[in-house]
């Protein structure tokens, strides 16, 4: 039985699907990463099955003659690195389970941030919500599209 | 054990394609990475890695970034351009959290602390036993050619006068 992998953006205005095995998963800390996703690391998955867009399409930024990536219009959240006519690679983090997906190569670790060596030591913080915090929590609002496939979905929160 | 000391302002940064440009005066001292699963849909990332920036203390040199809002507590900032993640910020809060990777210096923001421990990468747990590409250059030495001369991103410092290459709708 095929596996498939969904995943989209934010606030769900772009979401896709493709096909299992994954191709290439890895970590990329280059400076072009690092600024395309504000971050300072990041990880891509490729598929041998190209990438379905079930509901609409990314908005693609030229970042050098060859690469494409792609992000969310209306939410902002990256999406896509595509090389020329290489198989799209799709951020980890936009899977709707990321945690499957575990990357095996690491790339231009000479430009790694320092914490990424031990982001482990880090301490370890609680949210530390009161009850009565977490009874506010419960009644707001999230516009975050939910880590499943939708039917219908009416994208919240935008400005 | 003792937490790292915060690096002396002034900071600049800004978006991958330059049309958002920003200089914050001081970070309050709360930088930290965050693996809620909002957080990680956010950034299409692992993570959010983010520092505090009063709200006096930051100008948005130029452009302003769009925003989004994940629920109705908290913002999040981005360039509607490139895409690159801007900020997160929490609705009637003092500061703006604003993405380390996205300053022009991130190498000199050393982290606090960690947050959102439900939603930690398995990966996470064991980066620095994966397998090295080597650098761009090394790895891809055409392709870091072809990078450096056809390079649309925003240099790592403020520019007088920049034309971000447009982004475009497929």
């Amino acid at each position: 039985m095929t596996d498939y992998f969904t995943g989209g953006c934010q606030c769900g205005a772009v979401r896709y699907r493709v096909a299992g095995p994954v191709r290439h998963a890895s970590i990329c800390n280059c400076r072009m990463c690092q600024k395309a996703l504000g971050n300072l690391t990041a990880p891509f998955v490729s598929f041998q099955a190209p990438v379905e867009w079930t509901r609409s399409r990314p908005t693609l930024f030229r970042s050098s003659m060859r690469v494409q990536r792609g992000f969310c219009n209306q939410c902002g959240t990256p999406l896509t690195y595509q090389r020329g006519d290489m198989p799209i690679s799709l951020t980890i983090g936009s899977l709707d389970r990321p945690n499957v997906v575990v990357p095996t190569v690491e790339l231009a670790r000479d430009n790694r941030h320092p914490v990424i060596g031990h982001i482990d030591e880090l301490r370890e913080e609680s949210q530390g919500a009161t009850d009565e915090e977490r009874d506010i929590l419960a009644i707001l609002r999230s516009y975050q599209h939910p880590d499943q496939d939708t039917e219908a979905w009416t994208p919240g929160g935008g400005q | 054990m003792t937490e790292p000391q915060m690096p002396e302002g002034p900071f600049s940064g800004g978006c991958q394609c330059g049309a958002i440009r920003f200089h914050a005066l001081a970070l309050r001292d709360n930088p930290h990475v965050c693996y809620c699963r909002m957080c990680q849909k956010a950034t299409g990332n692992l993570f959010a890695a983010l520092v505090g920036v009063l709200h006096e203390n930051l100008t948005w040199t130029r452009g302003k970034p769009a925003e989004f809002m994940s629920s109705d507590q908290a913002a999040r900032g981005f360039c509607g351009n490139c895409g690159t993640s801007l900020y997160y910020r929490s609705i009637g809060g003092p500061h703006v959290s604003m993405s380390i990777g996205a300053f022009d210096e991130p190498e000199k923001i050393a982290l606090w602390y960690q947050l959102g421990l439900e939603g930690k990468h398995p990966s996470l747990f064991h980066l620095n036993e994966i397998e090295e590409a080597g650098t761009t250059e090394a790895a891809m030495p055409e392709d870091a050619a072809v990078i450096r001369i056809s390079n649309h991103q925003h240099p790592d410092h403020d520019t007088d006068a920049w034309t971000p290459r447009p982004g475009v709708l497929p």
